[in-house]
């Protein structure tokens, strides 16, 4: 309690408040734009932070990510195109909603429903976080190494797409982040006497790339069409019939969208998806599902805000991302000195409470700010795309570039750019890349240090309790993922990849 | 047989995992007991080589080549273009002459928009985005060689 009074004391400063609410009209926007993701809005300002101090920075880029979460339904609810990925499953009931007229009462539910469940979030952050750090303090290397690939093999399990696709591109990434100098016998490795090379190849080039531009490039910007409805503030209020239909179904979304944001994935997107299969197997009339079902909007925006806020659990406890929006937060920290991990909560505990107070204060202004400024965040759509993406393009090249102040970066970012575009025509998912980037360089290194621990031998990974229970479990999934692969059976990830692609087309 | 987009997924980056091997020949791999720098890269390549051939393998599952869509390739080549000389522009050019010309030319030349919105639309953005990064924020931004 004491902790988070220390939070408090720093999420309430004026200046962390201003940033805070910064963040959170950053991310509504970016949530509301269809095209630009929060991963290219938290990564295009990942430099304007470079002279801020590390908690107004972190307060700032979190608020985006949550921000984006509430914002990603306005545009499903009145124009049927998810802002985010996450809001797929919120244009089908949502938009139905609108069209019979109700569509101010469904901007409130999934606005009230976000409150809640990221409150909910907060707080579970709260009273996981702590001990959850405390005890990844008795984590060596082989446990950091079943962690990590633990990480991995639950990536895959949860895509939406092929084990062998997702562990491919999860190669890939982890090789891409093999470049540079080797930390442990100062060899370079593939920098082809590039200088910029031999630091390796950072998160935000390859990860705005992959995601800002791969996206731009593959959304010509005639098919960009916009036909925008703003509702009147006062048919914002929902009936109470509504009221009582939506409780039940943001109570079950908060709790089973925090329990998916832990593991690692695309947990915002696949919480929503589940949520809404959830709500139609729970309720009276499921064939109202489609045609305005208050539960089928209220449950996925509930998960897909608590799942992001429980993201949150593993990337500030254990310091490990589970997606590549967490990575590129985790990548601010360690711009910013501070390193991420068990040691956060006990060496740095004014940016740890402070960063989890100012979450429950952001929460509140994301309620303030959705619900009277949602006729103004509509006018945003307004902008035709072929004014919209140059300006993408514009901040991705400042973005990039102003990190290290290095063109080569800009360059990496061009060329995955290319990548990502070339990846979506042929259905490769581009987030199993960025995260193996990420884990790559904790990976190797702590592979590395558990073999020499033991002499080369690999029974060190089973002779440590924590370590053979998470490879217990990656052993379990790869069974489980091995099982429908060689059925072929038809589960809730290919159900999820046909909304998806459905969505898309 | 139908050539489908997990035969060129796979065989790309199969094609990409032996490449990788080739140019690790001087890294050395070291033993258990002390892991050398090729190791993580040789055994990553080599796992990128089977993923890939599995790829290809299970390839009957995917959609066929012919099935993917290019009509928006044309569009891509000249956005990707256009960026690219940005690019190779902007430390010379710095960031307000190289950033308007960039979007004047996407708006006017590849979106066929008019002269003076495009004109009005680069000029006013490029302003407000100089004056938000190195006013508000006080993160500088590239100067280029004309000193502005």
């Amino acid at each position: 309690m004491e902790s988070l009074l220390l939070g408090f004391s720093v999420a309430l400063q004026p200046g962390v408040l201003w940033y805070a609410f910064l963040g959170c009209l950053v991310g509504t926007v970016v949530g509301v734009l269809p095209g630009i993701g929060p991963l290219s809005g938290i990564s295009i300002l990942l430099p304007a932070t470079f002279g801020l101090d590390t908690t107004k920075s972190v307060v700032m880029l979190a608020g985006i990510y949550y921000g984006s979460q509430y914002g990603g339904s306005t545009t499903s609810i009145l124009m049927r195109i998810p802002g985010e990925a996450s809001s797929v499953m919120t244009c089908i009931d949502g938009y139905a909603m609108a069209q019979k007229g109700r569509a101010g009462a469904a901007l409130c539910i999934a606005a009230v429903g976000s409150w809640i469940a990221g409150t909910f979030g907060v707080i579970m952050l709260t009273l996981i976080a702590p001990p959850l750090a405390s005890f990844a303090l008795r984590f060596g290397p082989p446990e950091y190494t079943a962690l990590l690939v633990l990480g991995l093999i639950f990536l895959a399990y949860m895509s939406s797409t092929s084990l062998p696709r997702t562990l491919v591109m999860a190669c890939l990434g982890i090789l891409l982040g093999t470049i540079g100098i080797d930390n442990m016998t100062g060899h370079f490795r593939y920098s082809f006497d590039i200088a910029e090379l031999g630091d390796g190849i950072g998160i935000v080039p390859v990860a705005v790339g992959l995601f800002g531009l791969g996206e731009i490039l593959s959304t010509p910007s005639a098919t960009a069409v916009r036909d925008v409805i703003a509702p009147r503030l006062r048919q914002l209020l929902p009936n109470r019939e509504e009221w009582r239909e939506s409780a039940m179904p943001i109570a079950r979304g908060s709790v089973l969208g925090f329990l998916i944001g832990l593991m690692p994935g695309s947990a915002h997107i696949i919480s929503s998806f589940l949520s809404y299969a959830v709500e139609r197997r729970f309720s009276r009339h499921p064939e109202q599902f489609g045609k305005g079902a208050v539960a089928g909007v209220a449950g996925p925006e509930s998960a897909n805000n608590a799942a992001s806020t429980g993201a949150f659990v593993p990337m500030l406890a254990l310091g490990l991302p589970t997606g590549p929006i967490t990575a590129v937060l985790l990548a601010a920290l360690m711009i910013h000195g501070v390193p991420p991990g068990p040691t956060l909560v006990n060496e740095h505990p004014d940016i740890f409470w402070g960063f989890v107070a100012s979450m429950y204060v952001g929460n509140l202004m994301l309620l303030a700010l959705n619900l009277p400024l949602v006729g103004i965040f509509v006018n945003v759509l307004r902008i035709p795309y072929s004014y919209l993406y140059p300006l993408v393009i514009m901040f991705c090249i400042i973005g990039v570039y102003e990190v290290n102040h290095s063109i080569v970066d800009v360059w990496i970012m061009l060329i995955m750019g290319v990548i990502g575009y070339g990846m979506r025509k042929f259905g490769l998912d581009p987030a199993p890349l960025v995260l193996g980037l990420v884990i790559s360089p904790t990976l190797e290194m702590s592979l590395r240090q558990s073999l020499i621990m033991s002499n080369g031998n690999w029974a060190i990974f089973f002779q440590r309790p924590i370590a053979v229970a998470l490879l217990v479990i990656c052993a379990g999934l790869l069974l489980l993922a091995v099982l429908s692969l060689v059925r072929s059976r038809r589960d809730w990830r290919s159900r999820l990849a046909e909304a998806e692609a459905g969505d898309s087309s | 047989m139908t050539l489908r987009t997990d035969h060129v997924a796979g065989g790309v980056l199969a094609a990409f995992g032996l490449l990788v091997l080739a140019l690790s020949g001087d890294l050395p791999v070291g033993s258990l007991s002390f892991p050398g720098a090729g190791m993580m890269p040789k055994l990553l390549a080599s796992l990128l080589i089977a993923f890939g051939l599995m790829l290809v393998l299970r390839a009957g599952d995917s959609a066929p080549l012919a099935d993917i869509s290019w009509q928006d390739l044309p569009h891509a080549l000249r956005v990707t273009t256009i960026t690219a000389l940005a690019v190779a522009l902007y430390q010379t050019g710095g960031f307000l002459l190289t950033m308007t010309l960039l979007l004047f030319v996407l708006i006017f030349g590849v979106e066929r928009r008019g002269l003076v919105p495009a004109a009005a639309f680069s000029l006013g953005v490029v302003a407000l985005t100089y004056l938000l990064f190195a006013v508000a924020l006080k993160t500088p931004l590239e100067q280029g060689v004309f000193g502005f």
